[in-house]
């Protein structure tokens, strides 16, 4: 389906108005399949499985994705740019006000912002906490998280070299079950 | 200029490596521009922080560094270097698509990568506690935030009481 750019635009700048927390990848359905109607369930659900071995940011990889797919490559860039801006412009205010007022260790500011990152990498733990038992669901699974918190995490490899390491050992362990026939129910990583 | 270029290919290198999620290279991130004095420790963590109060991608971060390292062309240098390379592999990934669902490798890399995240993820969470947490008390507000998003609390909520109770803390402390 074709979408005129300007409300494919509008259409983005409003989910990354609301996008927060980690949810982008729900509020793109939210806007895109449920209330517009633009695109299939099944359609989104395999797209924004497939925009996840992309490197970089799964919520504005998939928008740029399915901006492209409504709009061209101009939708694609509309897109990515509708979910950006919002966020950026915000983002560069608070940075501004960080480095002329708020930098002072033991201020209030300070203070606060601890509280928000304890808060935050709760965000992260509880998303483990909940993607733990599908995604490490066989002793192979756990074998290459530990492995990669191992030399990444701990022994502070660079990442290339422990990606270039687990990730074909990876695709051979899986090799098998990838034969399995397409679209298999996976976990929904937060993007 | 130069500095502008020297934050876009270090971030253009974190936004190609990042697989499996945005954050997954927020280990090494933080490693690199640290080192390079871009930022220190303290400020790699409220950048993290306040990224949380943007909506969007969490990944918005990469503008407080960029900021800190090359002023209003550096945040843009990161920004672009960050999301470019997933962005533009995603839009080829129109034209692509039905044979990648079908391809074997794509579906085996795609399940391969769900433990590796966790790994990923798991790196992640310890370099922000060792850089953002120091004292049982920020680890007690930690474990309880945990604890509500795991329990299904809104996001949004957890994370202003964690902003809520760092400024009461400070304020006691006073």
């Amino acid at each position: 389906m074709k979408v005129p750019l300007a409300k494919l635009f509008i259409a983005f700048v409003e989910v990354g108005l609301v996008a927060f927390g980690g949810g982008g990848n729900a509020q793109l359905y939210q806007a895109l399949v449920l209330r517009r109607g633009w695109m299939a369930e099944r359609e989104f659900l395999e797209t924004t499985a497939l925009c996840r071995i992309l490197p970089g940011p799964v919520f504005a990889n998939t928008a740029a994705h399915l901006g492209m797919r409504l709009g061209g490559v101009a939708g694609g860039v509309l897109a990515l740019l509708g979910v950006l801006t919002p966020g950026a412009l915000l983002m560069l205010f608070l940075s501004f006000a960080y480095f002329r007022f708020g930098a002072v260790p033991g201020s209030l500011a300070e203070s606060a912002l601890n509280g928000v990152a304890a808060a935050a990498i709760g965000l992260i733990l509880a998303t483990m906490l909940r993607q733990a038992p599908i995604a490490l669901d066989a002793l192979k699974a756990v074998g290459l998280a530990l492995g990669v918190f191992v030399t990444y995490g701990l022994l502070h490899w660079p990442l290339l070299l422990v990606l270039l390491l687990f990730v074909p050992v990876g695709m051979a362990l899986y090799w098998q079950e990838a034969a399995e026939a397409w679209p298999g129910a996976e976990v929904e990583p937060r993007g | 200029m130069a500095e502008a270029l020297e934050v876009f290919l270090a971030f253009l290198r974190f936004g190609v490596l990042s697989f499996g999620g945005g954050m997954a290279n927020l280990p090494e991130m933080a490693r690199v521009i640290i080192s390079n004095g871009w930022v220190t420790g303290q400020q790699f963590a409220d950048g993290f922080a306040l990224g949380q109060f943007v909506p969007g991608p969490n990944m918005l971060a990469v503008l407080f560094y960029g900021l800190s390292a090359a002023g209003m062309p550096g945040a843009l240098a990161a920004l672009l270097g960050m999301f470019m390379p997933g962005a533009v592999g995603a839009m080829w990934l129109v034209k692509g698509w039905a044979w990648m669902a079908r391809a074997r490798w794509s579906r085996a890399l795609r399940k391969a990568l769900v433990p590796i995240s966790m790994g990923l993820s798991a790196s992640m969470v310890l370099v922000l506690i060792q850089l953002g947490v120091d004292g049982l008390g920020w680890f007690a507000l930690m474990a309880a935030a945990t604890w509500l998003i795991y329990r299904g609390v809104n996001v949004v909520w957890v994370i202003g009481g964690g902003a809520a109770l760092g400024l009461l803390a400070a304020l006691l402390v006073q």
